[in-house]
Formats: structure tokens, C-alpha cells, sequence
């Protein structure tokens, strides 16, 4: 345990400028380490920095539950859902926010390959142009109303991926903990549907708008 | 000879003076040689910068400089930018709109970095101020193009209407219509972050053609590239363009159409914008290449050859942005052609790839750093470095003044000694003696910040990330450089002894942030405690931090100095680390 009440012993002669107001000194209590963060001045580089476009248990503000997989019969998922997760459990890979640092909306401008799958080569492909498909997106609640652009998205697990990374940050603070999403969208003929039950494919085709609603159930 | 000699000018001719000192560091000093000095300057100051506006209220700078025009205001600290700011934070420009609109009827223009900005204080602006004539809204949020309807329809002498980087709600194009048809004194437009659709070419063209001082035109991706020629055709004057789209069906007639444009822009210095680029189309700007000396090809997803192909037709470069596509051989190209370059930004096409996707390594900055005597700032995502090439730079370049070096995966070693990169950056900062913005990445121990502490003393502004070994590394940053004002750190092992141990040093910096570091809420509060000047603010999503025992760390940390206590509109999850109950009572008496 390190003992609060030593001088900051320093074996270098750096010309310290500012007079020594060194609050280590005054009236300090005891700090105790607990086991909150006992290995965090050596963090390892797979707590630090998570890939997150990998399938990571990580905690998010809202998290995407219920994900519809191809293969899978869609009869029994029904429901797409955002939960949110109450972030109290420290022992948690945490999910690295804002790395590397490049403002938003740089992010969006390119289509990104999806990691499998890839490039032949490390050269970038010539880019097929395919028309991008914007729609707006409206969360219940929040003022600003967003775009993305459908074609940039593989599945709906990156397409939520995404939303929840745009809207993270909107989640109003009277929502509690547990507030859970649903993705609607308004398809060709003007329905509102959940979205999820139809293969992806024909989803982006078909999809004029999305809402996030809060789930009333 | 007389020893005393009654020497003084009348205030006119002291304030004549003055007139001729802009900037505010001078300014501040002429303010401070004695008192009639500085009642006479505060009088004739006409700009305001506020480097963070919760250091002072709006009546305090009214009071102060009861006569300015131009007011420059920052809110959020830098790091909201990579989104480490919780939404809500604050930043929120309406309280000192609704100050100056009472008190300074006369305020032609506002410039605001990272604040919130809602439709109702632009409508405030357009009502209050009428000879307003500026705005600049550089990274901010919270409005929609109906505030920017109310400033066109009622600024009828606004020259300047910049958002850059902006998150708005766009509503649609019609707000463009609001300027009325009377209205024809717009120099500079920058809109090339509203995201809408649904465009009115003919308001534009019609807006464009009647402005016949316009000299900045920055479009949004929404305006179509065979657009491109009737706008530039209404305005040859321009001397800052960013297109739209710049993506068109191959057709002959397009491209002459086009070409021909550009070939009557004779001005043309600065040009940006080129999304979903058609190379192609390219070439149809050569004839204004040679005089151009900025160029923003950062939406470009080009190819290098067609990269080098351009930068060669562009001698004169003193500033590029663009993306990594450029590669090795492209930035060796611009380091042969571009001798002027001042500037350079490459941005990472990839950036959550684990594997490269371009050829770009440290070889590329090497290459420019050896090859452009001018180049002074630099801000570079790449995937690998070594110290070799570190201290290559450093020694090419030490006139350096801002160095942004981002290795994309956190802590990554020298690739050829698997050291860390201390003596790399150690390099920089010795031999960039000027150097005044340094970003860190890569495998960092304290050491490298045993040198900055013992090189860096002009370093204004530090950025670093996944880097140190315990609180001697931050130890040595906060005793050793002296001009430092901005400190911003995230997922370092700094801790609660580095940070008291420089307490005062905090009064004489703007700002520090700390995230995912070590400092434990029991320090915070004694910092909050112990130094009334500094507003210690704990940001924890997770809750109240006293819910939680002192030792814990704190989530968020954002430290700045202020002479106006703890504000008054932060959200939930924000905390002001209260002054000492006893303090309190006199510092608010101090405050009127």
C-alpha cells in the first residue's frame, strides 16, 4: 500500500516552478486501494482496446438483444429490442469509446469492408457504385432526427450496432436503466413494422424510414 | 536635464494606439502596465475570446469590455469531439446570447466552438443585433436549419454564415430562401455539413449570383456534381470552393461543361469537398491546380495514383488534407512537388480494420518531413512507427509546431526494436523547440514524459492515450512545462499523488481531462475543496460517486479554471467538487 503521507519522491531535478502546494500533504486521509481498479496501471491491451466490431461482451448503454440471425426461423424472434444495461459490474471489458480519435462524422463518409469476408489484397477494391440509400432515423424522445445510410450496413446486427453508437448518446437521463428499444420501420406501402423479420436483403430495399420506440410492454 | 517629465498622451491618441493591437495575449498586456492603461483599453477592446466559457459569466466580460463587436466563445473540452463527452454536458451558448442581446446592440459577430446552439438563440441573434454580420459555428449542435431561416431572413448585413462541422437537423433546403431577394452581401457560406436532400438549386443559384462579394462557397454532398458549373459559372469570383457530390454518369458534356467552369475561376485558391469521387471528373480542375494552396481531398476515397496525379498538378500546396490512400509513394510524390507544404492531415480510411488496408507507414511522414522545409503542423493515423524514424523527423523538422502522431492500435511498439517510442517522442520535443501541440500514441512509459517535462516548454496543449506507468508520468507533464494550458488524458494509470501534487499548477492551465485514469473521488473532492478557483467536475454515468467508497475512480474528470464557481446547468450525472463551505461564503461575496 502505498503511504500517502511521503513526499512524491522524484530522482529527477526538475525545476519545479509552481511553489510546492502539494495537497498530498494536507490533511490527507488514508486513501485505501480497494480492489476497484488494483491492476489498472498496467492495463492490458486486450482490456484496452476491444475491437468492437467483434462479438465482445461488452457493456453498452443500450445493448442489442434478440438479434435476428439469417438461419435462424424468424417466427420465434419476433422482437428486436434495444435494452439498456446497468453499467455497476467494474470487472467488465470495458468498450473503448472514441478511439481512434477521429470526429464522427469522418466515420460515415466511407463504406466499410465487412472484417470476414475482405479484400484481396491490401490494396483497396475499386469501388462498385452503389447508390447509397439514405433514411432518416427518429428516436422517441430525442429532438434531432438522424440519417444513415442503409446500403453501408450488412446485417441488421451492424445496422443496430451503428444506431447504438448514434443514439447512445441521446439516451435522456430520465430514462431508467432498463428502458428497452424497438426498431420500427415504415416500409414501401407506408406500414410501420418491426423490424427484424424480413432477410436483409429485401429489407433495405423495402425500407423508407426507421423510429426507435420505447417498449411498452 | 529634467529627471521628471510629466508624460502623458490623451486617452484618444492611446486608444489609436491600441487600435492597432489585435491579438488578445497583447492586448491582455497592455491592459496590465497601469490603470489608466487598462480602463482605457477596456473601453476600445473590440474582440472577446473566451477559451472555455465556464471560466467567466457573460455580465463579467460585458462589464469588463462594455464596447466589443466580435466575441469568440469554446464550451465542450476538445475530447467531445471523439464523442468521451456524455451528451448534456453543457457548453450552451443561449445565457451569453441573452446577456449581449440587451447590452450590446452593436455585436456584429459571434464565433462559437463545441457549444449548443438552439433554433432559439440564432433567432435571438437575428432579433437583437443589427449590424450582425459574422457567424461561426465550428462543431456545435442542437439546431436546425429553422435558426438558420430566422438569421437569413433577418441579417441584412451578415457577410459570413460558417458551420463547419456541425451536427444540425436538417429540415429541407428552403431556409435558403429566407435570404431576401434584396440581400446580396454574402462573402462567405459554408453549409458543407447539412445533410439534406431535398435541395432548391434555384434558391442557391439565385442566392450565389446576387452576392457578388462571395469569396467562400463550401457546398454539402446533397448538391449534385453537374450543379457544380451553374453555381461556379453565377460566382468566378470565388476563392474557397468545396463541392458537393462530385460523382456523375461519364458524359462528354458534363465534363466540358465543367471543365469550362473551372477554367473562369481565376481566383480559386482553396478547394474541398469531392465526395463519392469520380476520378474521371479530376482533371476538370487542373486549370485552377497551379494557383491553389489548400486543398481538402479528406472525403476522397481516391486511389494513389490518381492522388499523385493531382498533387502534381498542385505546386503551390501549403495545406492538404486527405486520406491514406495517398500511401507511401504518394506522400513521396507530394514531398518532390509540394515544397511550400505548411500543412499536412492524413486521415485513416479504415480505421477500425486490425489488418492495413494501404500501404502507409511511418516511411510516408519521413518522406514529407524530409522534403518539405515549410511543414509546421502534422496530424497522422498510420499503423506502425519506430523511434529510427521518430528522431529522422525530428531532426528534418524542428520547426515543427504541431505534431499529431495517431498509431491506430493503442500501445504499439516500435516495430523493428519492440521498444516503446519514448526516445522517438523524446526526439521531437527536444528538437522541436517551438513545438506547441504534441498528440502521443503507441507503447509509452513514463520516461517519454521525463523528457517532454525537461523539453517541451513552449507545449501548450497535450494530448495523451493508453501511455505512462504510474503518477510520475503525469508528475513530470504538470512540473516540467511551463506553457502548458491544455491537458487532456484518457485510459492512463495516473492517479490521485501526480495530480495534488501540482494543484496550483491547475489555476494556470485552462483545462485538464482525465478518463478511465486512476484518480479516486476522495482526491477530486479535496482538489474541489482545497482550490476555489478551479471547478473539479466528476462526469460517471454510472452514478453518484459517492455511492460508491472514496477510493474508487472517478470515471470522467474535467478540471478548469473559473471565476465563477461551479455552474448551474449541469445535467444528472455531473458533479462540481464543492468549495470549502467556509471559502464559499467569500468568494461569492467577491463575485459582484
Amino acid at each position: 500500500m502505498p503511504d500517502m503521507e511521503l513526499q512524491l519522491g522524484l530522482a529527477l531535478p526538475t525545476p519545479n516552478i509552481m511553489k510546492g502546494f502539494d495537497l498530498n500533504n494536507h490533511g490527507l486521509h488514508h486513501l485505501k486501494q480497494t480492489g476497484c481498479f488494483s491492476d489498472k496501471s498496467k492495463r492490458s491491451f486486450d482490456q484496452a482496446f476491444g475491437n468492437f466490431k467483434q462479438d465482445r461482451k461488452t457493456k453498452t448503454l443500450l445493448l442489442w438483444s434478440g438479434q435476428p440471425n439469417e438461419e435462424e426461423d424468424h417466427k420465434d424472434q419476433k422482437k428486436t429490442t434495444f435494452s439498456a444495461i446497468d453499467d455497476n459490474d467494474e470487472e467488465e471489458v470495458e468498450q473503448v469509446v472514441g478511439w481512434p480519435p477521429i470526429k464522427t462524422w469522418r466515420k460515415k463518409i466511407f463504406k466499410q469492408p465487412n472484417g470476414a469476408g475482405g479484400i484481396e489484397n491490401n490494396r483497396v477494391a475499386d469501388k462498385e457504385k452503389s447508390r447509397s440509400i439514405y433514411v432518416k432515423v427518429k428516436m422517441e424522445g430525442v429532438a434531432i432526427t438522424r440519417k444513415v445510410d442503409i446500403s453501408l450496413y450488412l446485417s441488421y446486427q451492424t445496422l443496430t450496432n451503428s444506431l447504438i453508437a448514434m443514439f447512445s448518446k441521446d439516451k435522456k437521463c430520465g430514462d431508467d436503466d432498463y428502458t428497452r428499444y424497438i426498431l420500427t420501420y415504415q416500409d414501401k406501402e407506408g406500414d410501420w413494422l418491426i423490424a427484424g423479420d424480413i432477410p436483409w436483403q429485401s429489407f433495405t430495399r423495402s425500407v423508407q424510414r426507421l423510429k426507435i420506440i420505447r417498449n411498452r410492454d | 536635464m529634467h529627471k521628471k517629465m510629466a508624460f502623458s498622451f490623451p486617452d484618444e491618441v492611446l486608444e489609436h494606439v491600441f487600435s492597432f493591437i489585435q491579438s488578445d495575449k497583447d492586448r491582455n498586456s497592455v491592459s496590465m502596465v497601469c490603470k489608466s492603461w487598462y480602463e482605457i483599453e477596456r473601453y476600445c477592446r473590440r474582440k472577446v475570446f473566451v477559451g472555455n466559457c465556464y471560466a467567466v459569466s457573460p455580465r463579467m466580460v460585458i462589464r469588463r469590455f462594455p464596447e466589443f463587436r466580435s466575441i469568440e466563445l469554446k464550451g465542450k473540452p476538445h475530447f467531445a469531439d471523439f464523442n468521451l463527452v456524455p451528451d448534456g454536458w453543457g457548453g450552451y451558448v443561449f445565457p451569453w446570447i441573452a446577456e449581449m442581446a440587451g447590452a450590446l446592440p452593436w455585436l456584429e459577430e459571434i464565433k462559437l466552438k463545441r457549444m449548443v446552439v438552439t433554433d432559439e438563440s440564432l433567432e435571438l441573434i437575428a432579433k437583437s443585433f443589427k449590424n450582425f454580420k459574422v457567424l461561426v459555428l465550428s462543431s456545435c449542435e442542437g439546431f436546425s436549419t429553422d435558426g438558420l431561416a430566422a438569421i437569413a431572413a433577418t441579417c441584412k448585413n451578415l457577410k459570413e454564415l460558417d458551420l463547419r462541422d456541425c451536427e444540425g437537423d436538417d429540415l429541407g433546403w428552403h431556409w435558403l430562401s429566407y435570404f431576401p431577394d434584396t440581400y446580396t452581401s454574402l462573402v462567405s457560406l459554408n453549409i458543407s455539413c447539412l445533410g439534406s436532400d431535398e435541395v432548391s438549386f434555384s434558391a442557391l443559384e439565385r442566392l450565389v449570383g446576387r452576392c457578388t462579394n462571395l469569396r467562400t462557397l463550401r457546398l454539402n454532398r446533397a448538391v449534385p456534381l453537374d450543379k457544380i458549373a451553374n453555381i461556379l459559372r453565377h460566382a468566378p469570383q470565388l476563392v474557397e470552393f468545396g463541392t458537393g457530390s462530385y460523382t456523375a454518369d461519364l458524359r462528354p458534356d458534363i465534363y466540358s461543361d465543367l471543365a469550362g467552369a473551372f477554367s473562369s475561376c481565376k481566383e480559386l485558391k482553396s478547394l474541398s469537398g469531392f465526395w463519392d469521387v469520380v476520378p474521371a471528373y479530376l482533371p476538370a480542375i487542373y486549370p485552377v491546380c497551379s494557383k491553389l494552396t489548400s486543398l481538402n481531398l479528406s472525403y476522397a476515397t481516391l486511389q494513389s495514383s490518381d492522388l499523385i496525379k493531382l498533387v502534381s498538378h498542385c505546386p503551390n500546396l501549403q495545406r492538404l488534407l486527405v486520406l491514406d490512400y495517398i500511401e507511401d509513394s504518394g506522400l513521396e510524390a507530394l514531398a518532390s512537388i509540394c515544397n511550400d507544404l505548411q500543412e499536412l492531415r492524413v486521415f485513416p480510411s479504415d480505421p477500425f480494420g486490425v489488418e492495413p488496408n494501404v500501404s502507409l507507414t511511418e516511411q510516408g511522414l519521413v518522406a514529407v518531413s524530409s522534403g518539405c522545409p515549410k511543414l509546421q503542423s502534422v496530424l497522422y493515423f498510420c499503423r506502425q512507427m519506430s523511434n529510427e524514424a521518430l528522431v529522422t523527423i525530428a531532426k528534418n523538422r524542428p520547426n515543427f509546431t504541431r505534431f499529431r502522431l495517431c498509431i491506430i492500435e493503442p500501445t504499439t511498439a516500435d516495430y523493428l526494436t519492440l521498444e516503446p517510442l519514448d526516445v522517438g517522442f523524446g526526439a521531437i520535443v527536444q528538437y522541436c523547440k517551438d513545438l506547441q501541440r504534441l498528440s502521443l500514441s503507441g507503447l509509452l512509459t513514463d520516461r517519454v514524459f521525463e523528457y517532454i517535462g525537461t523539453y517541451a516548454k513552449k507545449l501548450e496543449m497535450l494530448s495523451i492515450a493508453f501511455a505512462g506507468d504510474g503518477d510520475l508520468g503525469l508528475h513530470h507533464v504538470l512540473s516540467g512545462c511551463e506553457s502548458l494550458r491544455k491537458l487532456e488524458i484518457r485510459d492512463c494509470p495516473f492517479g490521485d499523488k501526480a495530480l495534488l501534487a501540482n494543484a496550483e499548477k491547475l489555476e494556470t492551465m485552462r483545462s485538464l481531462w482525465m478518463s478511465s485514469c486512476a484518480v479516486s473521488f476522495g482526491a477530486c473532492k479535496l482538489l474541489g475543496q482545497k482550490m476555489p478557483r478551479l471547478n473539479v467536475e466528476v462526469i460517471d454515468e454510472r452514478g453518484p460517486p459517492d455511492s460508491r467508497p472514496e477510493s474508487c475512480p472517478v470515471d470522467k474528470l474535467y478540471i478548469y479554471r473559473t471565476l465563477v464557481g461551479p455552474r448551474f446547468d449541469m445535467p444528472p450525472f455531473v458533479w462540481t467538487m464543492e468549495d470549502d463551505p467556509s471559502l464559499q461564503q467569500l468568494s461569492r461575496a467577491n463575485l459582484m
